[in-house]
């Protein structure tokens, strides 16, 4: 509290300081209790849903151009750079790790520039480290907007940032995006990961146009890389491990996706120990069904991809776990089959409680898979993420 | 104990209605406004806190410039490289509301993004009409109060905003704050790339102090890391020296009402003599006696308790008003709408009246325990204890005043102040049964002259003086207080009037007619400053430009000026020689400083200042100490070339124009305002309009304390009342035998009035000594420890001969009703009850 606001006839605004006797009361604001603390701004009801006149939307295929697709695309509404992975230290001791950068366009142009503070362009960041060995899941998020370098996204050199939590590719490189060095840091949780690509982009749905529900634009543009080898360390309080395995990266834009029935979507990525990796996400019809825009890809250990079909998978959850925090009842054991390529997976997840428990409530962790290619068994590893399974809404 | 005793001991009080009223008025009244005051202070601070609690939210540390403010560059980086998650960006100004005049509303630009863990309001709009998006994009829209209706305009300088609602601030105590986003505060307030502060959440403990040495090495020099209770820790001393000022004044009245409730409980006792013979003689033990005579007090004590909670709460929500009608007007900042009953203040409330009532009852019980059984012990023998008594209260009343001397001359802090006022207090109140025994002496050869009736009345006086040493002695504390506090005042006053007809010693005073602050309020424009001096008429011209820095926790104005030399004969030094003072001052290169800041900072000329400057720290000999009741932190002077020097910003905020002799100011006035139009437009005011400004705020805030004082007469008065009707009524056998041996009523009621106008005139006489130590007591030690300010001490005839008029009038006053029941006993009737 400044004690004069009356600058201009100081003398006399410091003979009111005089009747400051009074005024001397404020002081007590030190004694009285802090308020319970709640969450802050409902951000996410702002960043979401609305009017989608004036961005751009993702209506048909189009030509992608590399580096600069790596960066922003402001004129769209959503957008993230969304990177998952399992990991492991010498001892055998397991990991799973998110780091996502989501951009969100509060409006499709840019506001007039009175400040640097004003942008039409805001970040939110997830970032999750899920510890196995000591059945713990943490989770974290944070905002900003885009200004005074506090966030962004830029193409050339490939950087997307959050603060100090980063996706940065090499100073100069083939793509630019690899190496990829992963960092991320809340207290004393910490990744510090560098990403190397075993296998090419795979471009999601039709030549990279992934189409969500039936209206024309509800897609996003979204490319994949599905197999990205991982050193790195990994720190959890005191304890720094120095840890290796392979990551999932998925860029995606759009504007709008879901129709009025489609109620939450499953999406799965997998990596099988035959070099397979399988990725599907199912959307799910309000009536409970998997809905037909429901899709995924198989891209085979020499990089080759195929595009798997909403009616070529079946999937059926088998065991449920409801979250004693939320009450929110999510599947974390499937049964995942793809008749046509013979593969018959129980995908579980490595921990029940992978519940991300921000801002937007979802769950997403690392899950183990383990099942049969025809009459070979076959296991791997991958990640799940499971969205809007609150109880009354439709789901199975 | 059986029913029975009770039964016994209480039907005394029920056959004796208006001696019970009395007393329990008198608890109730010694309550009330020891509770008002209590919570008309806890309410006030109460809603301060919650609006302050919104204001400045849950940061531990906080990251402050000096005149410029934090540029927002640091943030960034803070967030980037320090990795700091828990740090908020804030921009806080004022803007005078364009509608509404003098009105100003709080501007409060933070980051939503940022803001989660430090403030309340944003988390208080979810899913009511926040717009997000809005709010973070429209550069006019922002969060406003509920009672600012759907959009609200503000002014800065010549300029208009208008502000569209984009969500809606609940909670009365935010009526004048309103939120926007940074980006749109940097607009509204015109400073861009720039935040007031930084808000931090450091952790506790040795990790966050380690942290905070490696921040404060990180930062740029100009900057400070604080904590905010650092920043205010000078606000809550001086809040604490406001609320003891209040409390003090309510535990006076308190202090009278301990001497009803004593005085209620004794007489009770004293009547009842014969029948706690009797009890005694019948098998009551001591014990039960003193038991039952406690635990009737404790009766009373609980109902006048309860009364006295009720109307305290009353009280206290009318207080409220007074307290914060001040704190509005200074800032129009915040409004106290809600009353808050803490439990702490009713516990406090309630706590002292049964005490005091307990306290009280322990004497007289004690002595209704010794009344040897069977033994119908005359008035007398008390009587005689009590003159006994005398040189031991002499003594003891000695002993107190010794101990509160040393008290107030060994300590240097606010609370032993308070300590040794009171026990200076309680030694004159000891002192009183004997001085008034002394008056009745010296009073003799005059009630000789007087006659008969005269003779008796003030022998009376020594006769019962059981009875009247405690009621003058109620009397005189409570007008003691009065006068106490009014010659405070008084004086306070004169010295502010002498003090700023002095400082306002130019005729006409200039400044930009905006009242926005944020810290920097217009300046002056050059070419304006060219044109005053070019004026004709004008004779010279005084500039000043205060900024507001931190010294040692408190902020404190400097002030760069540049002084006419009429304007430096204004300024009255009480320490250093004014010729050199202001030579010295001229260069630029040394400061003179107020007189709080000298107290406070123990400094004196020859010692050195060091201030924060835009090029770092640097020392500046103090030359000169000047009186100052302008700003109880302080205030440092330093010339205009000075400070360009060693600060970056050089503005002119005001100027002071000294007329040439004869100069028709109106003529000036208006040549000025013709000269200046074109150019940018100034508010004049004269010297004299400043003046009564001020005055009329001064009295507006003390407001409260004249009806805290008439409280305390209003208690006395219930005392003397109802001391008197005690006294008199106990005396019914004794005037019903005067009037069997020929009195009239008339000159029962002459004798009766004698004595009451007596010993309202010994309590006025006593309290003009007592109030005279109490105001000096107030203004040389209390005023000094809490504020710094040194007050003259005037002394005002009228309100010393007003004070012994009233005591005399109240005296009469509380003898009627006696005189009245006096004159209609029947003297048989009265004889026969024995």
């Amino acid at each position: 509290m400044q004690i004069m606001k009356n600058r201009r006839f100081w003398w006399w605004g410091s003979t009111l300081v005089l009747a400051g006797l009074v005024m001397v009361v404020t002081g007590y604001l030190m004694t009285s209790p802090p308020p319970e603390r709640t969450s802050g701004v409902n951000v996410s009801a702002a960043l979401g849903g609305g009017d989608h006149a004036g961005y751009q939307r993702a209506e048909r295929p189009r030509p992608f151009q590399f580096p600069a697709d790596h960066g922003p695309h402001p004129e769209f509404r959503n957008e993230w750079w969304y990177v998952t992975g399992n990991l492991a230290d010498a001892d055998g001791r397991r990991f799973g790790y998110q780091l996502t950068l989501f951009r969100i366009a509060l409006a499709p142009t840019p506001p007039e520039m009175d400040s640097a503070w004003r942008t039409n362009q805001v970040y939110m960041g997830h970032f999750a480290l899920t510890d196995v060995a000591d059945q713990q899941h943490h989770a974290f998020e944070r905002f900003s907007r885009a200004v005074l370098g506090l966030a962004g996204a830029q193409a050339a050199p490939f950087r997307v940032w959050l603060e100090d939590w980063e996706l940065a590719g090499p100073e100069s490189g083939a793509d630019g995006l690899f190496p990829l060095r992963i960092r991320a840091r809340e207290g004393e949780i910490a990744v510090d990961l560098t990403l190397t690509a075993a296998k090419p982009m795979v471009l999601q749905g039709d030549r990279g146009l992934s189409q969500k529900s039936a209206e024309p634009g509800n897609a996003s543009y979204y490319y994949s890389y599905t197999r990205l080898p991982t050193q790195g360390t990994v720190q959890i309080g005191p304890r720094h491990f120095t840890v290796s395995g392979a990551s999932w990266l998925d860029r995606e834009w759009s504007t709008s996706a879901l129709g009025p029935e489609q109620s939450g979507w499953d999406w799965f990525a997998l990596h099988l120990d035959d070099g397979r990796d399988v990725m599907f996400y199912r959307l799910r019809h309000t009536d409970g069904g998997m809905h037909s825009f429901s899709k995924g890809v198989l891209v085979a250990a020499d990089g080759q991809a195929r595009l798997l079909r909403w009616d070529e998978v079946e999937l059926q959850p088998l065991d449920h776990w409801t979250s004693p925090h939320t009450g929110d009842r999510y599947p974390i054991r499937w049964r995942l089959r793809v008749p046509a390529e013979h593969l018959d997976l129980t995908v579980t997840a490595k921990l029940a409680d992978q519940e991300m428990r921000l801002t937007v409530r979802y769950w997403e962790g690392a899950v183990s898979v383990a099942g049969r290619d025809g009459d070979r068994a076959i296991d791997g590893r991958g990640y799940l993420e499971m969205t809007r399974y609150e109880p009354g809404a439709a789901t199975r | 104990m059986t029913p029975l005793i009770w039964r016994a001991l209480l039907r005394h009080p029920l056959r004796h209605p208006w001696q019970l009223g009395l007393a329990i008025l008198g608890i109730a009244l010694g309550v009330a406004v020891v509770l008002a005051v209590d919570l008309a202070n806890a309410s006030a601070r109460q809603s301060f806190a919650l609006a302050m609690d919104r204001v400045t939210g849950q940061a531990t540390h906080r990251i402050s410039g000096g005149a410029r403010g934090v540029p927002e560059t640091v943030y960034a980086a803070l967030r980037l490289e320090r990795g700091l998650r828990q740090a908020g960006p804030v921009l806080t100004g004022y803007l005078p509301h364009a509608d509404q005049k003098g009105q100003l509303l709080q501007i409060l630009g933070v980051d939503p993004f940022a803001e989660g863990p430090f403030r309340e309001p944003a988390a208080d709009l979810t899913g009511s009409d926040f717009n997000l998006t809005a709010f973070l994009l429209e550069p006019d829209t922002a969060l406003l109060p509920e009672t600012l209706g759907e959009q609200v305009t503000l002014r800065r300088g010549e300029q208009h905003f208008t502000l569209r609602r984009a969500g809606t601030l609940e909670g009365p105590e935010l009526d004048g704050l309103i939120i926007t986003d940074l980006a749109t505060a940097q607009t509204l307030l015109g400073r861009p790339g720039l935040l007031s502060h930084i808000d931090l959440i450091l952790p506790e403990g040795p990790a966050g102090e380690r942290l905070a040495a490696e921040l404060r090495d990180w930062l740029p020099a100009d900057l400070r890391l604080e904590i905010p209770a650092e920043r205010d820790r000078a606000t809550v001393d001086l809040s604490a020296a406001f609320s003891l000022n209040l409390t003090a004044m309510s535990l006076l009245a308190l202090m009278v009402g301990m001497f009803l409730i004593y005085n209620a409980i004794t007489f009770s006792v004293v009547q009842r003599r014969a029948l706690l013979g009797m009890l005694r003689a019948l098998g009551v033990s001591r014990r039960e006696l003193f038991v039952g005579v406690l635990g009737e007090a404790l009766l009373l004590g609980v109902v006048g308790t309860a009364l006295g909670v009720l109307l305290g709460i009353w009280l206290g929500s009318g207080l409220v008003h007074l307290v914060t009608r001040t704190i509005n007007d200074l800032y129009y900042v915040l409004s106290v709408r809600e009353f808050f009953i803490t439990p702490g203040s009713l516990a406090k409330g309630v706590g002292l009246g049964l005490l005091a009532t307990l306290a009280a009852a322990w004497l007289p019980a004690r002595e209704a325990a010794d009344a040897p059984p069977g033994a119908v012990l005359s008035r007398a023998h008390l009587e005689t204890r009590w003159r006994a008594a005398l040189p031991r209260l002499i003594a003891a009343g000695g002993l107190l005043l010794g101990a509160g001397g040393l008290v107030l001359g060994f300590s240097h802090d606010l609370i032993s102040g308070f300590i040794g006022l009171f026990l200076l207090l309680l030694g004159c109140a000891l002192l009183t049964p004997p001085a008034v025994v002394g008056l009745v002496r010296l009073n003799q050869p005059l009630a000789h002259r007087l006659g008969l009736l005269a003779r008796m009345a003030s022998r009376d006086v020594v006769r019962h003086l059981s009875r009247t040493g405690v009621a003058v002695t109620a009397l005189m504390i409570a007008f003691s207080a009065t006068v106490g506090v009014g010659v405070m005042v008084d004086s306070f006053r004169g010295g502010v009037a002498i003090w700023i007809s002095d400082f306002l010693n130019a005729d006409l005073y200039l400044a930009p007619p905006s009242l926005e602050d944020g810290g920097r309020a217009e300046a002056i424009a050059p070419e304006a400053l060219a044109i005053l001096r070019g004026t004709s008429g004008v004779a010279a011209v005084s500039t000043y430009q205060g900024v507001n820095i931190d010294l040692a926790g408190r902020p404190v104005t400097l002030i760069a000026a540049d002084l006419a030399p009429a304007a430096q004969a204004g300024y009255h030094l009480i320490d250093g020689d004014p010729e050199s003072a202001w030579r010295q001052f001229q260069s630029g290169e040394a400061v003179l400083i107020s007189e709080p800041l000298a107290y406070r900072q123990r400094l004196r000329v020859g010692d050195t200042l060091e201030l924060p400057t835009d090029r770092g720290p640097r020392r500046f000999p103090v030359v000169g100490v000047f009186l100052d009741y302008g700003s109880e932190h302080g205030r440092v002077l330093l010339h205009r070339a000075g400070h360009a020097r060693y600060w970056e910003v050089a503005t002119v905020g005001s100027a002071a124009v000294f007329a040439t002799p004869g100069e028709d100011l109106t003529a000036l006035r208006e040549r000025l305002q013709e000269r200046l139009g074109p150019v940018q437009p100034l508010l004049i005011r004269s010297n004299r309009d400043i003046q009564a400004l001020t005055m009329a705020i001064f009295d507006r805030t003390f407001t409260i304390t004249h009806v805290l004082r008439l409280l305390a007469i209003l208690v006395a008065v219930v005392g003397v009342l109802s001391a008197l009707l005690a006294l008199q009524l106990e005396r019914a056998r004794e005037f019903a035998m005067l009037r069997a041996v020929g009195m009239t009523a008339g000159q029962i009621g002459g004798v009766v009035s004698l004595q009451t106008g007596f010993m309202g005139a010994a309590a006025g006489l006593l309290a003009l000594p007592t109030g005279t130590l109490l105001a000096a007591m107030l203004i040389f030690v209390i005023h000094r420890r809490a504020f710094g300010w040194s007050l003259p001490f005037q002394v005002d005839p009228v309100l010393l001969l007003e004070t012994v008029v009233l005591a005399v009038v109240a005296a009469l006053l509380a003898g009627l009703y006696p005189i009245w029941r006096m004159a209609r006993a029947r003297p048989a009737e009265a004889l026969r009850t024995e």
